[in-house]
């Protein structure tokens, strides 16, 4: 798809031209500009073959999370008769990444991190338990996979970093990772650590694989500016 | 022998990557961890001892604990952040060279026997009622610090300068201050409560172009209401 | 007097730069520092005029009230520092022989005394999403110093362009423009998350930024302790 990242690596949008019979997915809110003929329609973020309860489960979820706050699964679909221009932005500051899967290749993404997708990309929640889903520790990814086009976005900059061994990421600080890393969420150092270094959890990565790593983190934001905050 | 570091992406989100061989270590502030290569050993301690860490604690939201990172492997690599979308600089002082920090600024620091020095300006409300204190470090050793937006330095002579108290990263010895209400209007609500330094004296004061008051204010209103009975 | 702008696109500042006797208004949050021969004067200009836009703003945007301090040069050399609430980018429209500049409340930083300010042009509250719209209308000549929550695009618009409210900066008076929502009904405007949008038609000049605020806002403010009031 055409596409262009624009003003970046600080405040990345993307800008894609759309023509006929091809379809733009976005994050709900993303959307920042679009031409006259564009036409938007709001979707649950469940597969196409997903099953009737599954799709119960995931508009309740949606919907709970809608109101609490955090990450929904309502995602856009633009589509545009004839040719039309339309530009996404992400909620926070940073950069936009491309990202051309092809079969065989699996993405994680966080979900706070997924941006946009076009093509047969499937995107699979993967939750880490109830306590994820309302923005508790631990991590919250989306399986992508198939053909097609995947934008991610990161808060900050992004670093690439090649693994081949094993690595550690603050789990605030994960933008995506290669399917084929092994990962494994847990607290920093000992028990005195886990209390007291007000370090959240990390993830360790094990075998051959890329981890985009974002150099903001906005858990840390939170932590920052809550003492400051008036009552 | 001088451990190697870099500051990657400045001035926008600026963040820190260090090289640490064995045995090498890094003190950091607590939430400053982005990543690290595996054979870094993270040990969390109470700051300056039981006493004055009790103090600092009473002074401002500070965390009592620091994370000091030991090396156990050879080039190691250790990446740290501070929360604050904005800048970071690396200040190297030699023996007995004065430097001077507001808190929220420090990120962390290399060498044993850095001197970080919190009882100085520790007054409460010395910059704002947000309980903002100055440090003082003297060296040996680096220290690395952030600002919350870019880092603008500005050279103060004999004419003075006056900077917005929220606005005040740091500032080289040779540099005095007074501390004074702004006489104008500073917004109705939680902007720094008004406070504004002048400066005078020689040497460069370390301005940031965004203030944590600002931000908070702006975000005030998009908080959750408590309900009346929790 | 002249703008210099430093430090785009993430963490812009602005310093005015004064002659003798001249000086600029700016909203009284903006300020970062003074040199040292610059007198300031508080301004409750809007406060009299400016009822309803007082209230609704300081509930809606962030907390700020429109109150300025009017900073005068009574020697040479003299220069006020300016920055805005969020991270972004700064830019100066010159205002002239050309149309006048209608700008998002939030986003007018600083203008000198030449640049009529027109606080209470147009206000319009968004319903299921909190959103809200104001603007101020700049007439008159000088440079008006405006702020973006991100980086500044700058569009010659000739045509027909849909835009994201949370994203607009300013726009030359002359483009026609409707408020609209983004999806088909209520329900698709809250769940898509879109809110409201400009419709903008004509020619002129339009200034986007590309960072929401209110999303910002939301994103952020949810995660943080909830208030007691």
């Amino acid at each position: 798809m055409e596409h262009y990242i624009e003003h970046g690596p600080s405040f990345a949008w993307l800008r894609v031209k759309l023509r006929p019979g091809v379809e733009l997915q976005g994050e709900a809110g993303a959307m920042v500009r679009m031409d006259p003929q564009v036409v938007m329609t709001t979707h649950l973020n469940a597969p196409k073959n997903a099953g009737f309860f599954y799709k119960i489960w995931a508009l309740l979820v949606a919907f709970m999370r809608k109101v609490l706050g955090g990450e929904t699964m309502f995602v856009n679909r633009f589509t545009s008769a004839g040719q039309g221009e339309i530009v996404l932005a992400p909620t926070l500051s940073g950069h936009i990444i491309h990202h051309a899967l092809s079969a065989g290749r699996r993405l994680f993404v966080q979900t706070g991190s997924y941006l946009a997708s076009a093509g047969a990309v499937s995107t699979q929640v993967r939750l880490g338990g109830l306590r994820t889903l309302f923005g508790g520790e631990g991590l919250v990814l989306l399986e992508c996979s198939g053909e097609g086009d995947l934008w991610v976005n990161s808060y900050g900059g992004v670093v690439p970093i090649e693994v081949n061994g094993s690595f550690i990421v603050d789990t605030g600080h994960i933008v995506a990772f290669d399917g084929a890393l092994d990962f494994k969420v847990k607290s920093v150092g000992g028990i005195k650590s886990f209390l007291f270094s007000g370090e959240g959890l990390v993830c360790e990565f094990r075998g051959r694989g890329t981890i985009y790593v974002q150099s903001r983190n906005l858990k840390a934001l939170v932590s920052w500016l809550s003492p400051l905050l008036p009552s | 022998m001088v451990m190697k570091y870099d500051i990657l992406d400045s001035p926008d989100f600026a963040f820190l990557q260090l090289t640490l061989n064995q045995g090498e270590q890094c003190v950091a502030e607590s939430g400053a961890l982005v990543a690290q290569d595996s054979q870094i050993e993270v040990r969390t301690s109470m700051r300056g001892g039981l006493l004055g860490a009790a103090k600092r604690k009473l002074l401002g939201g500070e965390s009592l604990f620091q994370n000091t990172f030991i090396s156990h492997g050879a080039g190691q690599r250790l990446f740290l952040a501070s929360a604050a979308e904005g800048d970071m600089r690396a200040q190297t002082l030699k023996a007995g060279e004065e430097f001077f920090l507001t808190s929220g600024a420090y990120v962390a620091h290399i060498g044993n026997e850095l001197v970080i020095d919190t009882k100085f300006g520790g007054v409460r409300g010395f910059f704002s009622g947000v309980g903002v204190f100055m440090l003082r470090i003297v060296g040996p050793g680096t220290v690395f610090y952030a600002s919350y937006g870019a880092l603008h330095p500005v050279s103060v002579g004999a004419e003075g300068y006056t900077v917005d108290t929220g606005h005040i990263v740091g500032f080289e010895s040779g540099v005095s201050y007074r501390v004074r209400a702004f006489n104008g209007f500073k917004g109705l609500f939680f902007s720094g409560e008004g406070l504004v330094a002048d400066f005078s004296g020689h040497g460069t004061v370390y301005v940031q172009t965004r203030n944590a008051s600002s931000l908070v204010s702006f975000l005030h209103p998009f908080r959750r209401v408590k309900s009346n009975n929790s | 007097m002249h703008f210099e702008i430093q430090y785009n696109p993430a963490h812009s500042l602005a310093t005015a730069h004064l002659n003798v006797g001249e000086s600029v208004r700016a909203e009284a949050s903006a300020m970062v520092s003074l040199s040292s021969q610059v007198d300031v004067a508080t301004n409750t200009g809007p406060a009299g005029r400016g009822g309803f836009f007082q209230k609704a703003r300081r509930g809606f945007l962030g907390g700020e009230s429109f109150f300025q301090n009017t900073y005068r040069a009574r020697g040479p050399g003299a220069t006020v520092s300016l920055a805005p609430q969020l991270c972004g980018s700064m830019v100066v429209h010159e205002l002239g022989t050309g149309p006048s500049l209608l700008i998002q409340a939030s986003s007018y930083v600083a203008a000198p005394d030449s640049v009529d300010v027109d606080t209470q042009f147009q206000g319009f509250r968004g319903f299921l999403s909190g959103e809200s719209l104001f603007f101020l209308r700049a007439s008159g000549y000088g440079p008006v110093l405006l702020n973006a929550f991100g980086a500044i695009e700058t569009i010659d618009l000739d045509g027909e362009l849909i835009v994201d409210t949370g994203h607009v900066v300013a726009f030359t008076e002359g483009i026609e423009y409707s408020i609209d929502k983004a999806g088909g009904g209520w329900i698709q405007s809250f769940l898509s998350g879109e809110g409201f949008v400009l419709r903008l038609r004509g020619r002129g000049k339009l200034y986007i930024q590309t960072r929401n605020p209110t999303e910002f806002g939301h994103t952020v403010g949810v995660m943080l302790p909830a208030r007691s009031s």
